[in-house]
């Protein structure tokens, strides 16, 4: 089968490859670019451990094929702090303990990121809507809003 | 899950896309969100040739007025949908629906086509192919039998679509364009009954728009679900009521949604269509929860969305 030359940002800067027309984003970013920070939990969609966001809108990357994010802009996980230098959100993932066995954290991290960016005033009942779309079977549900929150509270103090 | 092999396109516009399937031999899909066909795929429940991008169709995703009917494209996603302010001012139930639906993140990736052509689903169906190759294959896969009703002459796989009972509470009719021209018909007549196969789909057609008379409704969704988040309605029901008029559309039981209409807003009618709607769902134990309760609460549901539905009317 025919490969297909894709191009794309990720975190900013410009890739591009020639891939298998079945290729999944997530395997692309894992394997051709080594961003191993998205995970294949279900490979089905379900759980959100592989999320990332493209062009503003998260997405899960285990359903979306390579080609489809041509032109596109993706950012995954290893794009938001830079050298020491942590996002809000992973701060205070890391403050509030809601870290456990970490599968699942980057893809929270990128749900609630791109929650974050596209809302200015958030209620905590929107926060845990928004957060069921990720999966955590370590079931440490409560401390990963508690981290949203308080991300969110810190931009609006800023 | 790895992916079989198969080719991508991308159709530039509907003619375009139309002609890629023609040169196709049958053995393309069109993909629009992916959020049902990739994990079908996966599984191998489906095995294309090549893959139709429709995402770049410009037309496919817009919403628009024309005269007093609502256009909506079939590529615009459920969450634009919902924070549409049509969506939400006209049409509650369609609102709800699409909140209920699965979760944010998938509802900003499915599109509105997508969530109303998507497969029907069954507990022993949606398997992988080493799982459904040692149970032996059920009708749905080609087999001779059904592996949840033994001697059942049909398939009992259940339509899970929220939002297509919501749109045909409200009447909806949808815009199909394929190799033999154009057609439009009414949104229940999309269903062909028949699990295996569930839509009356003409090979290459491409479901483009939705159209809904654009009249202020009141009305409600009601959804069965073990999660609420991510996961397919066991029952669903959706009510609407316009000019006095009232809808009610049950789905998640069965290969194709059911609708009936009120007789008035009584509440006697609407105990005589609670109770028709249970005496007709013919739930079996194809889902995570076990049909007596899945039917008992058809009744239930339908009285609580009917309620709901009348009371935002005052």
């Amino acid at each position: 089968m025919k490969t297909i030359k894709v191009s794309f940002r990720v975190n900013d800067e410009p890739v591009a490859f020639q891939v298998r027309p079945y290729e999944t984003l997530l395997e692309t970013l894992r394997e051709r670019l080594d961003l191993i920070g998205g995970k294949e939990a279900c490979g089905m969609g379900a759980c959100g451990a592989c999320t990332v966001i493209v062009d503003g809108i998260p997405l899960r990357s285990c359903l979306v094929l390579t080609p489809e994010v041509e032109g596109a802009s993706v950012t995954t996980i290893e794009g938001l702090g830079k050298d020491g230098d942590l996002h809000p959100l992973q701060e205070s993932f890391m403050e509030k303990g809601a870290v456990q066995c970490g599968f699942c954290t980057s893809g929270m991290i990128m749900t609630a990121k791109a929650l974050l960016d596209r809302n200015k005033k958030l209620s905590k009942k929107e926060i845990v809507k928004t957060m069921s779309s990720n999966i955590c079977r370590c079931t440490g549900y409560k401390k990963i809003v508690e981290a949203v929150e308080e991300a969110a509270s810190k931009r609006k103090s800023r | 899950m790895i992916l079989p092999k198969f080719d991508y396109k991308k159709g530039v516009d509907i003619a375009a896309a139309i002609a890629l399937y023609e040169s196709s031999k049958g053995r393309a899909r069109y993909l629009a969100g992916g959020t049902d066909l990739i994990p079908l795929v996966k599984l191998r429940l489906s095995t294309p040739g090549a893959v139709i991008d429709l995402k770049g169709i410009e037309p496919l995703r817009a919403v628009s007025r024309k005269g007093s009917t609502l256009i909506i494209g079939a590529n615009v996603t459920l969450f634009e949908l919902k924070t549409h302010d049509l969506a939400r001012n006209y049409f509650p139930a369609l609102h709800e629906s699409l909140d209920a639906t699965s979760c944010e993140t998938l509802q900003m990736r499915g599109t509105i086509g997508g969530n109303i052509l998507q497969n029907t689903r069954c507990l022993l169906y949606n398997k992988s192919l080493d799982w459904r190759t040692a149970r032996g294959f059920c009708y749905k896969m080609g087999g001779e039998t059904c592996n949840v009703v033994s001697n059942a002459a049909a398939c009992f796989s259940n339509y899970c679509s929220d939002n297509a009972l919501s749109l045909i509470s409200l009447s909806a009719g949808v815009k199909l364009a394929g190799p033999g021209g154009e057609r439009k018909i009414k949104l229940e007549k999309l269903f062909s009954g028949d699990g295996r196969n569930p839509f009356a789909l003409k090979p290459g057609e491409i479901l483009t728009e939705i159209r809904l008379p654009l009249k202020r409704s009141t009305g409600a969704y009601e959804k069965l679900r073990v999660r609420n988040a991510i996961d397919y309605p066991l029952l669903g029901v959706a009510v609407s009521i316009q000019d006095g008029k009232g809808r009610v559309c049950v789905g998640g039981i069965g290969p194709a949604p059911r609708a009936y209409d009120l007789k008035d807003l009584s509440a006697s009618a609407l105990k005589e269509v609670a109770k028709q709607a249970r005496q007709e769902a013919r739930p079996v134990s194809n889902t995570t929860l076990s049909p007596g309760y899945r039917k008992k609460m058809t009744q239930v549901l339908t009285e609580r969305a009917v309620k709901r539905a009348m009371k935002e009317g005052k």
